[in-house]
This record gives C-alpha cells, sequence and structure tokens, in this order.
C-alpha cells in the first residue's frame, strides 16, 4: 500500500507538471469567459486546487516509517 | 496625507517589532518554552519568505505587463512541494545527518567536501544574488517614493533614489547584522529569525488579501473589473500565454525553490523536524495560492482606473492611495516593507554564513599552523561573527551597486528572474548529487562554472546595457562583431525570447558539461564515501557513515579545537564522559558537529589538522575499507561454494542409497524367484525319478505325470509373469496407447471369469455401471487386470454364500472399477504388501495351488502405465474391496 503511495505521489507531481504546460494548458485557451474571467485563468486555478488538495490527503497518508527525530534530541 | 517621514518611522517601528518578537522567541526557545514555534505552520509560513517584493508589488506588474505570466512563479514551486517526497524530504535527511549549513555546504559535502567547490558555488550565490537584493532595495525606494509623491513632504525633497536606496541599504544591514548574528548557532537554526519571519509572512498576506478585497469592491465585482479591462483593449489573449517563455519560468521558479540561498536556509537547515515537510507540502502551495489570487484584478484595475504612464508594480500601494484609503495604503507599505526585509534578512544571514564558512575559514585555516593564529576560547567564533557581519555589509553592498548601476531599468520582476537563471545553474548539480553516483567532483565544478559564464554573458550582463554604452554595443552586434556571440541571442537563436535563451543554453550546456565529465573522470576516495552517503541515503543508517579521519589525537587536542569553535560550555559538554583518546567514531562525530558550525569543508581540514600526526590517509582508510568488501566477498563466495559442494555430496550419498536399496531389492528378487522356480522343479524331478523306476501301477504312473505336468505348467506361467514383469518395468512391451471402451473390458474380463465362478458355485453380482466410459491405454492389458481382480475375488472366497460385486462409475473425468468380494478380506498390516512382488495374502498363503504372488503387482504396474491408479479399499464389512482408478477421455 505505501508503495503504491508513492507512486501516486510521483504521479501527482508528474501530472501537476503536464497540467500547467502546454499542450494541456493550451486546450484551455478558447477565447472564452465565465463572469469575465478568462477560461485558462479558471483552469489554472482549478488545477492548483486540485493539485493542493490531493498533496493534502497523500500528506496525511504517505508512510511516516523511520523519519528522522527531531533535530535537537540528535545522535550517537 | 501620508507623509514620508510617518511612514519611515513606522518602518522603523514596524523593525523594532520584529526585533521584539525574534527576542521572546529566542529566549522562550532557550528555557523550552517555544512549543508553537516549532509547528509546522511556523515552518511553512516560514518558507513563504519566497514571496518579496517580487510577489508584493512586482506580480501585479508583471500581471499588467505580460499577462498570466506572473502565475509562473508560484506553479514551479508548487510542483516541487507536492513532489516533496522525492526531493525535499531527501534534502533534509541527508542535511540532517551531515549538519549541512548552506547550499553551497550540500555540494562541497557531496563531492569530497571540496573547499574550492564550495568557493565557487557562495561567489556565484553572492554573485547571483546581488539582482535580487537590488529589487527589494528598488521596491521598497519606490514605495516611499510613492508616498512621497502624493505628499507635501519636505524631509524628502531633495533626496534623490540614490541616496534614499543607499540609506535604506544601510538600515537594512545593520538591522540584518543586529538581527542575525547575535551568536553563531551551532546548528545554524535561528528560532528568533524564524519567528519573525512567520510573523512577516502573515502580515505581507494579510495586507495583499486587503487590498485584493478592496479593488475588487472598488471596482464593483470581478466580473465588472474584467469586462472593463476588456472593453479598455486589454487583451491578454493578445500575449501567448503558453509558450516557451511560461515553460523556462515554471523551470525556474522551481529550480529558485530548491537553489535560492534564503530558501535553502529556511526549507532545509532551519527545518527542526522533517514531518513539517509534510505539512508544509500542501500549505506552502496554498499560501502561494492565495498571494497570487487578486493579482490578476489588482493589475486590471489599476490599468483602467489609473492615469496612463503610472508604474504598475506600485499599484498596490497607489490604488488605495488614489481612492484616499491611507489607512489601508499603510497597511500595503507595511505588507511591501515586510516581503523585503523578510528577504533580505534571511538570505542575506544564509550568503553571510556561505562566506564566512567557506570563503573566510579556510583562508584562516590555510594561514595558521596547527591553529596557531586564533587563540584564546570562542577564537574562532568572534571570527566567524565578525566575517559574518562584515558578508552581510558585502552583500547588501552589491544590491546597492547593482541597483545603482542599473537603476535606469522599470519593472521589478525581470530583475528577479537574472537572479532565479542564476541560482538555477545549482540544480543539476544537486540533483546529481542526490541520485547519480558517478557524478564526481570536477564534474559538479565545470557544470557550474559553464552555466554561471553563460548565466553571467547573456542575462546577468545585459542589465547593465542602460549604464554602460560598451555593454550596449555587446548587445547590439555581439564581442568583436562576432554576431553568434551576442548574450541575448547566443548562437544565432535570435527568434526566442532572451529569456529562454539564456535559461536553455545555460542549463542545457550545465547538465552535458556535468554528465560528459563525470563520465570522462573518476571520483576521489572520499567522494565515493560521500557519493554513497547521499545516494543511498535511506538504505544505510547514519551510524554507519565511514570514519575518514582516524588518528591518536588526544581528547586534549580536540577539545581545544572544540572550545574554539562552539565555546566552551557546549565543548564540556560534548567531551563528558570522552576516554583520554578517543575513539574513531568520537572524531567522526565531532567533525559532523564542527561541519554544522563551519561547514563540511573547513570542518574536515580543521580535524585533519590535529589528527594529522599518524593519521592514515584517507585513501588508505577507503583502501581498507575496500579490502575488507573483498575479503566479505570472497568468504561470502567461499561460503556459497562450499554450500554447494554440501548439498551435492548429501545429493550423491542419496542416490548412493538408492543403488544399494536397489541392488538389494535384486538380490531378494532372485533369491525368490530362484526359491519360487526350485519348489515346482524339486517336485518335477522327484516325480520324475519315481516313474523312472520300475514296476509302477499305470493309475499311479498317471497320477504322477499330470502332476508333473502341472507342475510344469505353474513354472510356464511363473516364467511368463517373471518376463511379462521385467518387460513392463523396462517398457519393452509393445503397448497400445489407444482411446479404449473401458465398459467393453471390463464386461469382457466378466466373461472370462463367468465360467470359474459357476465352477465355484459362486454368483458375480454386478453392481451398478457406468454405462459409457473410454481411457487411453490398452485394452487388453486393462482386461488383464480386472480378469485377475475378479479371479482373486472368486478364489480366494471361503464364505457360504461367495459373492463377488463389480461396479464401475465415473467420477470427476475418473472411471472407476470396484471389485468387491465377502470373503476372509486381506489384514490391514497387509494392505500395502500385497501388491509387492512374490507375496501373497494370508489366505494365498494356505491355498494348496499358490499363485506366484506375481498378479496384484503386474496389474498395478499396468495401472500405473496407463496412469492410473490400483488400490484396496479399506472398508467395514466382510471382505475385500479392490478400486481401479483410470483418468476417463
Amino acid at each position: 500500500m505505501d508503495r503504491k503511495l508513492i507512486s501516486g505521489a510521483l504521479f501527482l507531481t508528474l501530472l501537476g507538471s503536464l497540467l500547467l504546460l502546454p499542450p494541456l494548458a493550451s486546450v484551455f485557451q478558447i477565447q472564452r469567459r465565465f463572469f469575465g474571467v478568462p477560461t485558462e485563468l479558471i483552469y489554472l486555478f482549478a488545477c492548483w486546487v486540485a493539485l493542493i488538495a490531493t498533496a493534502y490527503w497523500l500528506s496525511k497518508r504517505l508512510p511516516r516509517e523511520r523519519e528522522a527525530e527531531p533535530r535537537d534530541g540528535d545522535e550517537s | 496625507m501620508l507623509s514620508s517621514e510617518f511612514v519611515i518611522f513606522i518602518a522603523i517601528g514596524y523593525v523594532g517589532l520584529l526585533f521584539l518578537i525574534a527576542y521572546v522567541s529566542d529566549r522562550r526557545s532557550r528555557s523550552g518554552k517555544a512549543g508553537f514555534l516549532h509547528s509546522p505552520f511556523v515552518y511553512t509560513l516560514a518558507i513563504s519568505v519566497y514571496c518579496t517584493s517580487w510577489t508584493f508589488y512586482g506580480a501585479v506588474g508583471s500581471a499588467a505587463r505580460n499577462g498570466l505570466e506572473y502565475l509562473a512563479i508560484y506553479l514551479g514551486p508548487t510542483i516541487v512541494f507536492i513532489g516533496w517526497w522525492f526531493i525535499l524530504r531527501r534534502l533534509v535527511r541527508i542535511s540532517h545527518n551531515q549538519r549541512i549549513t548552506s547550499i553551497a555546504d550540500l555540494l562541497s559535502s557531496r563531492f569530497g567536501k571540496s573547499s574550492r567547490l564550495a568557493v565557487l558555488i557562495t561567489v556565484i550565490a553572492v554573485i547571483g544574488i546581488a539582482p535580487y537584493i537590488a529589487l527589494q532595495l528598488k521596491a521598497v525606494t519606490s514605495s516611499i517614493q510613492a508616498i512621497a509623491g502624493t505628499a507635501e513632504s519636505p524631509g524628502l525633497r531633495g533626496v534623490d533614489e540614490v541616496s534614499l536606496a543607499l540609506a535604506i541599504a544601510a538600515g537594512m544591514a545593520l538591522f540584518t547584522i543586529l538581527f542575525g548574528t547575535r551568536n553563531v548557532d551551532a546548528k545554524e537554526q535561528h528560532l528568533g529569525v524564524v519567528a519573525a519571519i512567520a510573523f512577516e509572512a502573515v502580515v505581507k498576506l494579510a495586507a495583499l488579501v486587503a487590498i485584493g478585497i478592496f479593488v475588487v469592491y472598488a471596482g464593483g465585482g470581478l466580473e465588472a473589473i474584467f469586462s472593463r479591462a476588456e472593453a479598455a483593449g486589454l487583451d491578454i489573449y493578445s500575449i501567448g500565454t503558453f509558450d516557451d517563455r511560461w515553460i523556462a519560468m515554471n523551470v525556474l521558479s522551481a529550480a529558485a525553490i530548491l537553489c535560492l540561498p534564503r530558501q535553502f536556509q529556511i526549507t532545509i537547515v532551519e527545518n527542526s523536524n522533517e514531518s513539517h515537510l509534510r505539512t508544509a507540502s500542501w500549505a506552502f502551495p496554498g499560501y502561494l495560492l492565495l498571494m497570487s489570487l487578486f493579482t490578476l484584478p489588482i493589475a486590471l484595475f489599476g490599468l483602467t482606473s489609473m492615469p496612463t504612464g503610472a508604474n504598475p508594480d506600485m499599484f498596490v500601494l497607489t490604488l488605495p492611495l488614489a481612492a484616499g484609503q491611507e489607512g489601508l495604503a499603510l497597511f500595503s507599505f507595511i505588507g511591501g516593507f515586510s516581503s523585503a526585509t523578510s528577504m533580505i534578512i534571511v538570505e542575506s544571514i544564509a550568503l553571510s554564513i556561505m562566506v564566512s564558512n567557506h570563503i573566510v575559514m579556510p583562508l584562516v585555516l590555510r594561514f595558521s599552523q596547527g591553529g596557531g593564529t586564533v587563540r584564546g576560547q570562542g577564537g574562532v567564533s568572534s571570527l566567524l561573527l565578525n566575517s559574518r557581519r562584515f558578508s552581510i555589509g558585502l552583500i547588501l553592498g552589491f544590491g546597492f551597486l547593482y541597483f545603482y548601476f542599473t537603476r535606469n531599468s522599470n519593472a521589478l520582476a525581470p530583475i528577479g528572474l537574472i537572479s532565479f537563471c542564476g541560482v538555477a545553474q545549482f540544480l543539476p548539480s544537486i540533483i546529481a548529487a542526490l541520485f547519480w553516483r558517478e557524478a564526481t567532483l570536477k564534474a559538479a565544478t565545470a557544470a557550474v562554472a559553464v552555466g554561471f559564464v553563460v548565466w553571467a554573458w547573456s542575462s546577468f550582463m545585459p542589465s547593465f546595457a542602460g549604464s554602460s554604452a560598451l555593454v550596449a554595443d555587446i548587445m547590439a552586434h555581439g564581442p568583436w562583431g562576432l554576431a553568434w556571440l551576442r548574450p541575448e541571442a547566443l548562437f544565432g537563436l535570435t527568434d526566442i525570447d532572451p529569456l529562454v535563451n539564456v535559461v536553455f543554453w545555460s542549463l542545457f550546456l550545465n547538465s552535458a558539461t556535468l554528465v560528459v565529465v563525470s563520465l570522462l573522470t573518476s571520483p576521489s576516495a572520499l567522494e565515493r564515501v560521500q557519493a554513497a552517503l547521499f545516494t543511498d541515503l535511506f538504505r544505510t543508517s547514519t551510524a554507519g557513515s565511514p570514519a575518514v579521519i582516524r588518528g591518536s589525537a588526544t581528547a586534549r587536542d580536540l577539545r581545544f579545537v572544540a572550545e574554539r569553535v562552539f565555546g566552551p560550555a557546549r565543548a564540556h559538554a560534548l567531551f563528558a564522559g570522552v576516554p583520554a583518546v578517543p575513539p574513531a567514531q568520537f572524531i567522526d562525530r565531532l567533525e559532523r558537529e564542527l561541519a554544522g558550525s563551519i561547514g563540511a569543508a573547513s570542518a574536515h581540514v580543521m580535524l585533519s589538522k590535529v589528527v594529522s600526526g599518524d593519521a592514515i590517509s584517507i585513501e588508505e582508510v577507503f583502501e581498507m575499507a575496500g579490502e575488507t568488501r573483498q575479503a566479505i566477498e570472497y568468504s561470502q563466495e567461499l561460503e556459497r561454494t562450499s554450500e554447494e559442494l554440501r548439498s551435492t555430496a548429501a545429493q550423491l550419498e542419496n542416490a548412493n542409497l538408492k543403488l544399494r536399496e536397489l541392488d538389494g531389492q535384486k538380490d531378494d528378487f532372485l533369491s525368490q524367484v530362484s526359491h519360487e522356480v526350485r519348489t515346482p522343479m524339486a517336485s518335477i524331478r522327484s516325480f520324475s525319478e519315481i516313474l523312472l523306476e520300475d514296476g509302477l501301477e499305470d493309475t499311479q504312473r498317471r497320477r504322477f505325470v499330470s502332476t508333473i505336468h502341472q507342475e510344469s505348467l505353474r513354472l510356464t506361467k511363473l516364467l511368463d509373469e517373471i518376463l511379462d514383469l521385467s518387460a513392463l518395468e523396462r517398457g519393452e512391451r509393445p503397448w497400445d496407447t489407444v482411446r479404449v471402451d473401458a465398459e467393453a473390458a471390463l464386461d469382457r474380463a466378466i466373461e472370462v471369469c463367468a465360467p470359474l465362478a459357476q465352477r465355484r458355485n459362486m454368483q458375480i453380482v454386478i453392481g451398478s455401471r457406468a454405462g459409457r466410459a473410454t481411457v487411453e491405454g490398452d485394452a487388453d492389458r486393462l482386461c488383464q487386470v480386472l480378469i485377475n481382480l475378479i479371479v482373486n475375488a472368486i478364489k480366494y472366497n471361503d464364505a457360504d454364500k461367495p459373492i463377488v460385486e463389480v461396479r464401475s462409475e465415473v467420477i470427476d473425468r475418473s472411471f472407476i472399477v470396484e471389485v468387491a468380494d465377502n470373503g476372509p478380506g486381506i489384514a490391514a498390516q497387509e494392505a500395502e504388501s500385497i501388491f509387492d512382488m512374490f507375496t501373497r495374502g494370508e489366505r494365498g498363503r494356505s491355498d494348496p495351488t499358490p499363485g506366484a504372488g506375481l498378479g496384484l503387482a503386474i496389474s498395478r504396474k499396468i495401472i500405473l502405465r496407463m496412469s492410473g491408479a490400483l488400490e484396496l479399499v479399506p472398508r467395514h464389512t466382510r471382505g475385500a474391496c479392490f478400486r481401479v482408478t483410470l483418468p476417463a477421455t
């Protein structure tokens, strides 16, 4: 399960990069407006919110094993 | 009306507040009461030092000039933080393990603790950040001027832009020195500074959101603002948003969030707990989103409502001023001031640590023999502090100089991009440091140097075009008339945007150099050790890091070194319970602790000097480690080989046992055969001898001859069976494997046996029948087996009402025949042995005309050949039941 989550995190990162770059981003350059706001602006912010939400979801679930101890009480 | 004196007074008061926050936080953390300061949200807010005046003022200007482009500056970092698991987590882990103090320290440590690389990185960082510092100075200067421009401000009349900027730079330097260099923290963590920066992050976000809400309110809603802009001909579609410039800016901002010295300082060095990164992974992108939410509306509203020629970079300030909202304007000024101060504080602290650790310390170490010149307790730490103070002054001085020479340029954002592109030259080496073990020091040095040269030529130098005729000439015609070297159109690429041009060429040549030189050179021993530590981060434990300095330094010598760096109190704690001759692990630990204060390279040099007396060289250590590993591998190899040998021997022994067993079986078989043959032969011989005598009666003679006949028949039958058996065993007999009607074979067997049963006055009861069944095999052989079973059942049945029951069925693709009788049955202990050769059951032995005891053995062999099974079914009633199971087709 952990491995799947990590793969998912990698996928999210790569997908996020693709979504925000052309050619995918150009798909929404359609010269239309909703409530006066251009589509591509709405698209970018929607992607942004979706990425943050998914990152939040993942951050609660990615494995915590062997996480480094706080720096102060460190070592040897 | 706001006067410029008033806002300057407010700014100084604000700085005092920051100082107070830092002071109180430090005090609380020292007394262990700083719980909330260790919260992941304070950490996230501190990371937001990424948002500087560029974001606060410049993003609006960028949106006004270039449309959606400003978003790219925040989308790149968003991706990096969402992928925190892959890069940031590694950076934090390795920096904790190795006590990394800066980005120069990181690269130097990875590439063999090289001082030279650290110096190169530091120099590039200081030069590369100068435009960024200048940007902050320019923003603060402009903001004060914007306020002064609207009011009567006699105090600032006659004070030009340059002297104002100089005063701001000096004030900032003083403030940062007071703020950041009060002590040399053992781990280079500045909790007080982090707290102040987090506070500033809240202030600037609140200010920008307040302006945003004001603008949306004043502009009559989002739709109205956008529609009015559209009507005014401000069309964002005239700019191709998602073009190569968009990609280049995303790449740059993603690189910057990792490579900017202040980001490295806050995200990696100041990180007190790895799990804080988890929260920052979504909270920091969220902060960025909120910061850029109102940028475009502010820009569009400014463009439509302000007079033409107004500086769009200052819309955030001038819009509320124009609307007469003085309180809001003041808040906005403080927000912008927050953005600038937080950036300058952290950036110059980070850079000053790099300068003092990587340039000043190595020089001091080089010119002091065995640590002679820097005498006295805490000598090194006061030297470090002074060099940091000096560095902060130097860094702000560079910023001011850059501002001075480029003051004619207008926009903020392009200045920031120059810095981004400069520090992005570290990115290939950082990635290689984390993931590519083969990357070498020479390659990293060459790559960073190449990237730096391209950047300096194509990005840094062009910014001086306004103040230098020579630069302007080079920009237009190339050096010495070489047009293909024109800075903004390198190698003749004139069609692409200058930013794309420099990003592409610098990063491409940088990465290519890194890879090619790495492939052509080989790393030193220490590099290999460090490379393994970095790339196998999650596989090796920290305790397993090899102690690279060995020798018999005394605790006194080491303590002397430690006291000079840490001061007596911390050194005392560190050396508690350490023997007079400390073990290698302690020296290793001490080196890492020292590295936390003065950088890996300096710590290495410093300790090497103390333990150099009889220290073995790193090459030797590595050699030893290599030999040990070889020895281990060799012995593992030996162990594997001997294990193989052992198993082979065991197999041989098994085979031998089996052979001996078979040999024994053969002997048994021969003796049994001889025995079986002997009995009829003996009776034939004796009867023949009697016959040879004269005077026998005819009847007697006839009886003897018939006995001889019977015995010879038996003998023949026995020999036939033996031949049959051996043929079966060796598979010599012709054997038809065809589809056989099994039911027909059973019918035939019953028919053949019927006369015998009749003779014995017995009944063959036909039970339920399968009806139709076919199997693979030989029909005659199958019939032979069934006859054998039925004959046995008849022959050995001594019941009063002897019955033989035959039934058959097909279950789960298996054809099953059962032959049961109500005879004496077979004792349980004989159940298996009756299938052996020459074995007869209890009943068989007492029979007057015994068989050879081969029938069942042969039958079982035949059925086995047909992939079936012949077995004795255990039953509770009297009698025996044999079952033949064959796979039905």
